[in-house]
């Protein structure tokens, strides 16, 4: 987990591993996917349909729908999905 | 029984959103011994300005809390001893006066209630310019949940532009989750600090949060520089550097004065927009009003709307803060007992409601949405995020079918994607009409389009909707 990413302080939330495009990752549970693969160093979680350009999360609470991901075979918004031990996330493509 | 009666719950009163507007409001309203639901899309009580850290965290910032956040605390903990039943994670995707379907877990759900209180708050407002799509620059708004909320340190060293009373909380979150804040860019003009004293002064809240934020500022050794904003943003796959630059009255960017910057993160919000989906969703009749903030939802002096059974509170009124939300949302619930019980709206409650919104506005004055903010999207630059439209697209389209929302749409898809036209929307006409040479800070000429889902849902949601 890169120490860099997050504030000190206590942390009581367990800390959980799932895949991102296969890459293994750590997340703390409970928190939005998003957050996660933000902290594990992963700013782009999709690419536009056009140019295949990189896209990342922009507003965090759920509006913008840039930053979807496959969790499991669904399509979600990243910001709002709780992290769950062993899930398979993919990066998503045209929203 | 009828199809999904074990996902519908009942209430006297409905309320969408549990932030300041829709907590005030559901307190009030069960101390008066109706039955409350709240919707809200977050995983925890409080909305966007009284976020609460995530439950099991307690990360440490460097700086105290703002004062505000006190009020803010003491809702989230009366409402949480209140009999109350506050649904999280509810995306509330239609509505009819009456009844609310919300998604929630992937499940289909319908709260039916006698009244609606709309309180969904509102949204960044986001001006594009080149490089904004790359991973790293995020809204205002995006910053403090990553570091309130989540207690993440979202990068080490950042930019934060934009306009309007938001910037600086911004700014002291980033600072208190340890993230060196290289610039801090308000785009308005010196002046406008001192035309937004009387948006303070005689407010002791507002006052003692100024106070804070300037406080903190001062500490930081930061200082804000007015009369710049952001140029453009370039990396490779991530934010690697910023170009800044001042801007002249009208707002344009002042080519001349660029400067580049070595960031990884960058932080914009040109004020806010007010969420009024649900409400046009409703049939509620939409006021334009561009001090505070474009569309906003038509109430009465108690808050309701234009349609029967249907109230709103805070910024879906019109942008103002969490203290006219709070009393706007008070308000609110003692205009649906009167109109239950026929026990009259205290007059301090009325008082309190008008005397927030006028501070309010007196400070939303020194922050107006500049014309010349839209040049600085250049040919390549997205505009519409989800459709992939670029300025020069958009241009195309416009001088084609025209420059108003109906031509935009039928000409290049822009603010037809899922986010139904919620980042893109406010912008595209005023850059459209930039793009064609006309005047973009007129009224728009068209008024939002809402359908149903309100936000995208999984079919399953809708085939799976409970009657009633």
């Amino acid at each position: 987990m890169n120490r860099d990413t997050r504030m000190d302080g206590a942390d009581a939330r367990r800390i959980v591993g799932f895949t991102f495009d296969g890459v293994a990752c750590e997340g703390r549970e409970g928190e939005p996917v998003g957050m996660a693969l933000w902290a594990a160093g992963n700013r782009a979680v999709r690419h536009a349909s056009t140019d295949g350009s990189p896209r990342g999360m922009l507003c965090a609470m759920g509006i913008c729908f840039e930053c979807l991901v496959r969790v499991d075979g669904e399509m979600v918004r990243s910001c709002l999905t709780p992290l769950r031990e062993g899930m398979d996330v993919r990066s998503g493509g045209k929203p | 029984m009828s199809r999904g009666a074990e996902r519908t719950i009942d209430a006297d009163v409905g309320i969408v959103g549990a932030g300041p507007g829709g907590m005030a409001a559901a307190l009030e309203l069960s101390r008066a011994g109706l039955t409350v639901a709240v919707l809200d899309e977050g995983s925890r009580t409080g909305g966007q300005i009284f976020r609460q850290q995530a439950e099991g965290l307690a990360a440490r910032g460097r700086l105290a809390e703002p004062p505000s956040h006190e009020e803010g605390h003491h809702l989230v903990h009366e409402l949480g001893e209140a009999p109350v039943q506050v649904v999280h994670g509810a995306t509330v995707w239609d509505a009819k006066p009456g009844r609310l379907w919300f998604e929630r877990d992937g499940a289909s759900w319908l709260l039916r209630c006698q009244r609606i209180l709309l309180a969904p708050g509102a949204y960044d407002r986001c001006i594009p310019f080149p490089g904004w799509t790359l991973p790293g620059v995020v809204t205002a708004g995006a910053a403090q949940v990553m570091v309130r909320g989540f207690g993440l340190r979202p990068g080490t060293r950042a930019l934060v532009a934009g306009s309007g009373p938001l910037l600086l909380p911004t700014v002291t979150a980033l600072l208190s989750a340890g993230v060196e804040v290289v610039e801090a860019l308000e785009a308005a003009p010196r002046s406008a600090m001192f035309r937004a004293l009387p948006g303070v002064i005689g407010n002791a809240a507002r006052l003692r949060e100024a106070a804070y934020y300037l406080k903190a500022l001062l500490r930081s050794g930061k200082r804000l520089r007015w009369g710049w904003t952001v140029f453009g943003v370039e990396g490779d796959g991530r934010v690697e550097r910023a170009t800044i630059g001042r801007l002249d009255a009208s707002g344009a960017p002042i080519r001349s004065t660029a400067r580049t910057i070595d960031v990884d993160l960058v932080c914009a919000g040109f004020g806010l927009v007010p969420a009024v989906e649900l409400a046009a969703l409703l049939g509620c009749e939409l006021e334009w009003n561009p001090l505070r903030g474009g569309w906003t939802t038509k109430v009465d002096e108690q808050q309701a709307t234009t349609v029967a059974g249907v109230y709103a509170a805070g910024e879906i009124a019109g942008i103002g803060g969490a203290e006219v939300a709070m009393a706007q949302g008070r308000l609110a619930a003692a205009a649906i007992v009167r109109a239950v019980h026929g026990r009259q709206v205290a007059p301090r409650t009325l008082a309190r409601a008008r005397s927030e919104r006028r501070s309010a506005d007196a400070m939303l004055r020194a922050f107006p949405v500049r014309e010349g903010w839209f040049a600085l999207a250049d040919a390549s630059t997205v505009v519409c995020r989800c459709e992939d439209v670029s300025y020069d697209k958009l241009g195309k389209a416009a001088a084609i079918h025209g420059a108003d929302g109906r031509g935009i749409k039928m000409g290049c898809r822009a603010g037809m994607g899922p986010c139904q036209g919620r980042i893109c929307g406010p912008s595209l006409q005023a850059l459209a009409c930039r793009a064609v040479g006309a005047p973009c800070t007129g009224a728009p000429m068209d008024r939002p389009a809402v359908q149903m889902p309100v936000k995208p849902v999984r079919t399953a949601t809708f085939l799976d909707a409970p009657q009633g």
